[in-house]
C-alpha cells in the first residue's frame, strides 16, 4: 500500500531528490513548491502521514505553516513532521515542535533511511 | 619709620664690616645728639624755673652741650660721607676729651668718674678696630695718670691695669664677633649660591615639564580618535578635542566628571553600558570592545597606566580611546550577510548534486556498473568537500561578526565520541587508518557544554588528523583533571608532523603548512582557526606538539562544569 507524504520545498531539484527517496520506500509523494500552495494543500487536502517541511519558503515561511496550521489543526495530530533547514539555529528553535530536524545538505541515503524507519508497519 | 631710621643710620659701602661699624657709630652719634638736645631742653627748663639763665656756669654748660652736639653732627657727616675710621677716631677722642673735663681731676683719676674712661676703650674695639681698645686704654691710662700727677697724687696703677684688661677683653670679643660674622657671611653666601642653583634647576625642570606637557597635549590634540584619561577613581582628568566629534559631547562636559556618570548617558546602548561597567568594576587588563553610542558603533580600547615603584607597581589610572567604528561595523555586517547569502545559495545546488550522485550510486534508476558507481562516489566526495568548506566559511563569517555563541547544556562525553565514530569511521577506514578513542574514568558521565560546538571541535581535529596521516591512525582521548576543574580533548596522529617553524601559525585563517601537503589535501585551512576560536569562546586553551617521527598531538583544555 502507498502512504501519503507531502514535500514542501521550493527548490525543484531538492524536491525531486527527496521525492525519489520517499517513493523508493513506498511513499506516495505530493509536492508544494511555495508557502502559499502548501497552505492551500494543507487546508484542503487529506492529512498526509509525513510532511517534509522546508523552513525557508517564498510567500509563507515554513515556521508559519508549522505554527499556524500543522500544530493548530487536530487533523495533523498523527502526522510525522520533519523540518529541513540550512540554518542550525532555526532547527533548534523549532526542534521541540516536530519529530525530526534535518540540517541541509540532506543526503538522499540519509533521508531514505530515516523515513524508512518512520514508515508505519504493514 | 624703620626705613627712615635705616636711611639715617646706614652708610652704603661695599665692605659689610665697615658698614656695620659706621652704622653703630651713627647710632651712638645720633643718640648723643638726641641726649644733648634733651639735656639742653632740661637745662633751659630747670633754669627758667629758678631764673638763673644769666648764670655763667649755666651758659658754659649750655654752650658745651651745644658744641658737643654740633661736633657729633660733624662727625656724623664725616662718617656718612668721608670715612668711618676717621669719624670713629674723632668721636672716640672727643668722647675722651669730654670725659676729661666732666669731673674734678681727683674724681676722674681715683674716684667715681674713673669708669667713664672704660667707655671709649670698649666702644673703640667695636667701631674702630678690635685692636683700637689698646690705644684707648693707653690714652685713658695716660690721662688718668696725668690728672693724678697734676694734683700731686700717684698714678692709679690698678685702674691702668684694669683699662688694659678691659682692652684685652674688648679686643678678644670684638675679634671673635668679627670672625663669627665673617663665617656667617660665608655661610650665607654659600647658602645663597645653593638657593640660586636650586631655584634655577627648579625653573628649568618646570620649563621642561611645561614643554613636555605641551608636547603631549599637541599629540593628544592631533589624534583623530577620542581620548579620555581617567585617574584611578575614574575621574576624567584629560580629554582631547576629537572626543567632541565621536561622543558628540564637548570636552568641558566630560572633564572632571566620573566615568560612572558618563555611562548613564541615554545615547549609550544597554549592552555598551554593561561592558563599560564591567570594565570599571573589574579593573581588567588592556581590553578592547565595541559599544553602540546613538547611531554610531564605537570601538573602545582601554589600557591601565601603572607607576612602577621599587617594590611593586600601582594603578594610577586608565587611558580610554574611542574610535568611530560605524563604517567598519557596517562593512563587516554586509560582509557576513553576503557570505551567509552566498553560502546558502551555494549550498542548495550542491545539495542537489550530492542527492543526484547518491541516486546514481544507489542505482535508483536502474543498475550501474562498477565504474559508474566509482564516479558517483567521486562526485559525492568532492561535493562534500565543497560543502564542508562552505560551512567553514559561514562559521568564519559568523565568528568575525561576533555572532558565534556558545550555549551551555548537559553533554555526555560518551555521545560525543559515538557521534565522532559515526561520522568519521568510514573516512578513516577508507584510508586504512585506525580511529580509536578512550575516556578517563574520572570524567563525569555528564558535563556542561555546547554539544554541537564540541562535536565540531572533535570532528575538525580528527578530520584534519585523518587528512594528513597516511599510515597508522588517529587516537582520541577525553581526559579529566578534577584537581584543577578541567577536562579536555586530545587528538594524536601518526602523520608527518608539522615543522616547528610553522607551529605558531597553524591556527591562523587560510593558512596551511607549505609544501606538498597543500596540493595533496587542498582546502582553505579554516578548520583549525575555527577550532581555536570555539575553544577561546569556551574559555579554554588549545596546544599543539609535533614531531616528524611520532606525529602531531592537539590538546584542548576546557573548564570543567558539572550540572
Amino acid at each position: 500500500m502507498s502512504i501519503p507524504a507531502l514535500i514542501i520545498e521550493d527548490d525543484e531539484d531538492l524536491a525531486d531528490i527527496f521525492a525519489e527517496a520517499l517513493r523508493g520506500i513506498g511513499y506516495e509523494v505530493e509536492h508544494a513548491a511555495d508557502g502559499q500552495k502548501a497552505k492551500e494543500r494543507l487546508l484542503n487536502g487529506a492529512p498526509p502521514h509525513l510532511i517534509l517541511l522546508d523552513m525557508h519558503l517564498p510567500h509563507i515561511s515554513g515556521g508559519e505553516l508549522l505554527t499556524t496550521i500543522i500544530k493548530k489543526d487536530e487533523r495533523f495530530a498523527k502526522t510525522l513532521v520533519i523540518i529541513t533547514t540550512a540554518d542550525a539555529r532555526m532547527g533548534e528553535a523549532y526542534g521541540d515542535q516536530v519529530d525530526f530536524v534535518m540540517i541541509k545538505p540532506i543526503s538522499f541515503v540519509q533521508l531514505r533511511d530515516l523515513t524508512a524507519r518512520l514508515r508505519p508497519k504493514e | 619709620m624703620k626705613q627712615f631710621f635705616d636711611s639715617l643710620l646706614n652708610v652704603p659701602v661695599p665692605d659689610p664690616d665697615d658698614a656695620r661699624r659706621r652704622r653703630l657709630l651713627n647710632i651712638l652719634l645720633l643718640g648723643n645728639i638726641a641726649a644733648a638736645l634733651v639735656g639742653l631742653l632740661a637745662i633751659v627748663i630747670s633754669n627758667l624755673a629758678t631764673n638763673q639763665l644769666a648764670n655763667l656756669e649755666t651758659a658754659v654748660l649750655l654752650g658745651s652741650t651745644f658744641i658737643s652736639a654740633l661736633g657729633c653732627y660733624g662727625i656724623y657727616q664725616i662718617n656718612r660721607r668721608i670715612s668711618g675710621r676717621w669719624a670713629a677716631l674723632l668721636y672716640l677722642l672727643l668722647l675722651t676729651l669730654v670725659f676729661t673735663f666732666t669731673d674734678t681731676p681727683d674724681q676722674l683719676s681715683n674716684g667715681r668718674s674713673l669708669f667713664l674712661f672704660t667707655l671709649p676703650i670698649a666702644i673703640s674695639s667695636l667701631i674702630l678696630l678690635p685692636e683700637a681698645s689698646f690705644l684707648f686704654a693707653f690714652i685713658s691710662g695716660g690721662i688718668v695718670s696725668g690728672l693724678a700727677l697734676s694734683i700731686g697724687q700717684a698714678a692709679n696703677v690698678f685702674a691702668i691695669i684694669g683699662f688694659f684688661m678691659l682692652a684685652l677683653v674688648s679686643w678678644l670679643s670684638a675679634r671673635s664677633l668679627e670672625s663669627a660674622l665673617r663665617e656667617l657671611r660665608t655661610i650665607n653666601a654659600n647658602l645663597d649660591q645653593v638657593v640660586t642653583q636650586r631655584t634655577q634647576a627648579l625653573a628649568e625642570s618646570l620649563a621642561r615639564e611645561r614643554i613636555e606637557a605641551g608636547r603631549n597635549q599637541v599629540i593628544l590634540n592631533s589624534i583623530a580618535d577620542g581620548v579620555i584619561v581617567f585617574d584611578k577613581d575614574w575621574n576624567a582628568t584629560m580629554v582631547n578635542p576629537a572626543i567632541r566629534g565621536i561622543l558628540e559631547l564637548s570636552p568641558e562636559v566630560i572633564i572632571n566628571r566620573n566615568f560612572r556618570e558618563l555611562i548613564e548617558h541615554p545615547r549609550l546602548s544597554e549592552s555598551g553600558r554593561r561592558l563599560l561597567r564591567s570594565m570599571i568594576e573589574h579593573d581588567t587588563q588592556p581590553l578592547s570592545f565595541r559599544i553602540e553610542w546613538g547611531d554610531k558603533t564605537l570601538s573602545v580600547s582601554a589600557g591601565q597606566v601603572y607607576e612602577i615603584y621599587e617594590n611593586g607597581e600601582a594603578n594610577i589610572g586608565t587611558v580610554a580611546v574611542f574610535r568611530d567604528f560605524t563604517r567598519e561595523a557596517e562593512v563587516e555586517r554586509l560582509k557576513s550577510a553576503f557570505v551567509a547569502i552566498v553560502s546558502h545559495e551555494l549550498r542548495t545546488p550542491l545539495n542537489a548534486i550530492l542527492g543526484y550522485a547518491e541516486m546514481f550510486r544507489e542505482a535508483v534508476y536502474g543498475p550501474m556498473n562498477e565504474k559508474q558507481v566509482n564516479m558517483a562516489n567521486r562526485i559525492i566526495t568532492n561535493t562534500q568537500r565543497l560543502l564542508g568548506l562552505i560551512n567553514d566559511l559561514l562559521d568564519q563569517a559568523q565568528m568575525e561578526a561576533g555572532k558565534l555563541t556558545i550555549k551551555m547544556e548537559p553533554v555526555k562525553p560518551s555521545e560525543l565520541l559515538e557521534n565522532l565514530h559515526g561520522l568519521l569511521d568510514k573516512t578513516a577506514s577508507d584510508k586504512n587508518l585506525s580511529l580509536t578513542s578512550e575516556m578517563d574514568d574520572t570524567l563525569p558521565e555528564t558535563l556542561m557544554g555546547d554539544s554541537a560546538r564540541l562535536g565540531q571541535i572533535l570532528v575538525n581535529l580528527v578530520n584534519n588528523a585523518v587528512k594528513f596521516t597516511e599510515q597508522g591512525g588517529v587516537r582520541v582521548r577525553l581526559f579529566c583533571v578534577p584537581a584543577v576543574q578541567q577536562w579536555g580533548i586530545e587528538v594524536s596522529d601518526t602523520g608527518p608532523g608539522i615543522p616547528h617553524s610553522e607551529l605558531p601559525y597553524i591556527f591562523e585563517t587560510f593558512r596551511q603548512v607549505e609544501g606538498a601537503a597543500t596540493r595533496t589535501h587542498g582546502g582553505f585551512g579554516l578548520g583549525l582557526a575555527i577550532v581555536k576560536e570555539l575553544v577561546n569562546l569556551m574559555r579554554g586553551e588549545i596546544k599543539v606538539t609535533s614531531d616528524s617521527n611520532t606525529g602531531t598531538t592537539f590538546t584542548v583544555t576546557l573548564p570543567l562544569v558539572v550540572p
